[in-house]
């Protein structure tokens, strides 16, 4: 029976993977959009009359999917970074104003005279947009577009990280892509870009389609405010949670926020087989330093003795691989590539 | 009720100090990992009295280096934070006065965020020292604004109200300028309170502070008690008040230094306690302190319970559940407190 699913399973991960080579041959004949475009965007209408010449990006996943693009030159600014940029958009990234590392100012993106304000997040530019809201842009003559990642079943009126009611899957990431791609009329280059992801996602699925246990207890742990303390790890439908379930792993922890707080305690009582850690350049919490985080799971009287840990069943992944951007591809890639190494694969 | 009874006290303070045992053993039995009880005693043996008991290593670490060693810098700091209410309500004479409405907490936390991001005294100046630099500054300040403003007892809530604001404000900025993009609320959190990170070495540093303050106080006790008709009073019955006054002080900054610099910081225990005390107990200082100082402890070791379990998985700042337990009960003494109009 299970070897007949797993056999299933195969077939499907093949399927995909002909589906994504098709794709790379049919992108050559995308139709240019038609104007004006109208598409739905976090539950309201947006409209584009004409594909927009000077966008200011707030949030690092959205400029790097402007990027990957090809839109660089349409960029008149960009805010909200986490770490630098990937590594083939150095250059023109560095030709392109950074607003602010954090939040930019509403005057400070005015100021630049965009068409269109991208946001990665809900709280930068929404209902509440702590750089402005939908209505403050567009009484100022600029259109703006949210991510749908963060408002598709994401509720952003708590605290915290927000709280996701069903699980975010790299298909919205890919309706990000398609939408972008349409909005600035380059839809052959947004093909492209996708089929690409799908592809390299597909593959990933596939070299551990054959697993020697299913549903791999797995955490995904982010950082803590304090070393000893409790830690940041991944909630039951965010990112981390949709690169699990993809490669047949289960997250342990089954709270709907975005990053809850959970104690060395629980961890220890899930008893997890693999513990991801996040690697980033943010220097701000105690744990922010993967190094750190490595160096408490072999001290600490408690969580050395998981048996993840006594069995160096450790992973680290860059944060951005952790969050709904074109580098969650990379997470899927990098958690496959662990599950095989640990020899977790028949 | 047996307000003044000297059998009555002992009583009473001994029931305190089972509660307190109590409270510290459901502390250790309760968690995410239901470990037996026999286990738990096995455990502690093996620690204290050297005992070999196999027991899993998980389980051990849990209950000795997780759960006891909280629960202890659980009811340090309860009675530390009541204690020093109890010394402010007495000092300034007013109802209200706790270190986190005055204001000095938030200078705590200042203090603790500035080395904490800022690098403040480059390495030198720990945690718990740039707590108590900030909340000396804070105590000052409030004092000063205070007095500037013509003394009594409302101006010095007032002026504790404008040095929280002013604090919260310093921190929030030190927060929102020198931290990276993601989760900048996310640091406000650890200012609510928490007792996740603690280890054994934050015990030594909170029980012996706590304890040591509370003899300081008993040692005060008659003293207290005068401050209490007001300084003109003290004075004449033969209190050096301004020496004590400054000894008092300084030991309320040290205290809830210690305690905000280890688990951030908690309103509303130094304020409702000392009053829960007084009902118990009258009004004579030498009853008030160990009874508050047993009440706080009980009663944080309980909050610490709550914020560890009420989510599944979840913790919730413990200054989130002594808030919602305080904030009424600060509503209640307002009630009780009301002038006859």
């Amino acid at each position: 029976m299970s070897n007949n699913l797993d056999f299933r399973r195969y077939l499907l991960h093949f399927a995909f993977a002909a589906l994504a080579v098709c794709g790379i041959s049919a992108s050559a004949f995308a139709a240019p959009t038609a104007y004006p475009l109208t598409i739905t965007n976090c539950g309201r209408s947006v409209t584009f009359e004409k594909a927009p010449e000077r966008v200011v990006s707030v949030g690092q996943a959205m400029t790097e999917i402007l990027l990957s693009l090809g839109l660089a030159d349409r960029i008149t600014g960009t805010a909200v970074w986490f770490s630098p940029v990937l590594k083939p958009f150095e250059a023109e990234n560095n030709k392109i104003k950074r607003l602010a590392d954090n939040d930019p100012s509403f005057e400070s993106v005015v100021e630049t005279d965009p068409e269109l304000v991208t946001a990665e997040f809900e709280w930068h530019v929404g209902p509440n947009g702590s750089v402005g809201t939908y209505d403050q842009f567009s009484k100022v003559g600029i259109n703006s577009y949210v991510a749908p990642a963060d408002c598709a079943a994401k509720d952003n009126a708590t605290g915290g990280d927000g709280v996701r009611k069903e699980m975010l899957k790299t298909e919205v990431i890919y309706r990000e892509i398609a939408e972008l791609a349409a909005i600035f009329n380059v839809q052959d280059r947004g093909e492209a870009l996708i089929a690409r992801l799908k592809e390299r996602e597909a593959k990933a699925i596939a070299s551990v389609a054959r697993v020697k246990v299913k549903d791999i207890p797995v955490i995904f742990w982010f950082s803590s405010k304090e070393i000893n303390g409790e830690a940041f790890m991944a909630g039951r439908n965010g990112a981390p949670a949709y690169i699990m379930q993809a490669l047949g792993a289960k997250n342990v922890i089954t709270t709907n926020e975005e990053w809850p707080l959970v104690g060395w305690e629980t961890v220890a009582g899930l008893d997890p087989a693999i513990i991801v850690i996040a690697g980033m350049d943010r220097r701000r919490y105690a744990a922010d330093d993967p190094a750190v985080k490595l160096e408490f799971l072999k001290t600490d009287p408690v969580a050395s003795k998981i048996d993840a840990v006594e069995r160096k069943h450790l992973v680290v992944m860059d944060s951005q691989a952790m969050s709904p951007s074109i580098r969650l591809v990379d997470g899927i890639e990098t958690l496959a590539e662990a599950i095989r190494q640990f020899g977790l694969v028949q | 009720m047996q307000r003044n009874g000297r059998g009555g006290f002992a009583a009473l303070f001994l029931l305190s100090l089972a509660a307190l045992m109590l409270a510290i053993s459901l502390a250790v039995s309760i968690g995410e990992i239901v470990i037996p009880l026999q286990t738990i005693a096995e455990a502690i043996a093996n620690r204290i009295f050297g005992a070999s008991f196999a027991i899993k290593p998980v389980h051990e670490g849990v209950i000795w280096d997780y759960r006891l060693s909280r629960a202890l810098v659980a009811a340090s700091s309860g009675a530390a934070l009541a204690v020093t209410g109890a010394i402010l309500q007495a000092l300034l004479r007013n109802p209200l006065a706790e270190p986190y409405v005055l204001g000095i907490s938030a200078g705590a936390s200042t203090g603790a965020v500035a080395v904490m991001i800022l690098n403040l005294g480059s390495g030198v100046l720990t945690l718990s020292a740039g707590a108590f630099l900030g909340a000396v500054a804070a105590f000052s300040l409030v004092s000063l604004l205070a007095a500037g403003a013509g003394g009594g007892t409302d101006r010095i809530i007032l002026a504790g109200v404008a040095g929280s604001q002013l604090f919260n404000a310093l921190t929030s900025y030190i927060v929102t300028t020198s931290a990276n993009a993601e989760q900048a609320r996310g640091v406000m959190f650890w200012l609510l309170g928490s007792l996740g990170g603690v280890r054994w070495p934050d015990v030594f540093l909170v029980a012996p502070v706590a304890g040591g303050g509370f003899l300081i106080c008993m040692f005060h006790a008659r003293a207290l008690d005068a401050f209490t008709f007001g300084t003109d009073s003290a004075a004449a019955l033969g209190i050096p008040v301004n020496r004590v006054r400054l000894i008092l002080v300084g030991l309320t900054a040290v205290m809830t230094a210690a305690v905000v610099s280890i688990v951030g910081s908690i309103g509303f225990v130094g304020l409702v306690i000392p009053h829960a005390a007084r009902f118990l107990v009258g009004p004579a200082h030498r009853r008030i302190l160990p009874a508050t100082a047993l009440i706080g402890a009980i009663f944080m070791v309980l909050a610490d319970i709550v914020s560890r379990t009420i989510i599944p998985q979840q913790v919730l700042p413990i200054g989130v559940v002594t808030a919602l337990f305080g904030a009424p009960a600060f509503a209640f003494i307002l009630y009780k407190a009301r002038r006859p109009v």
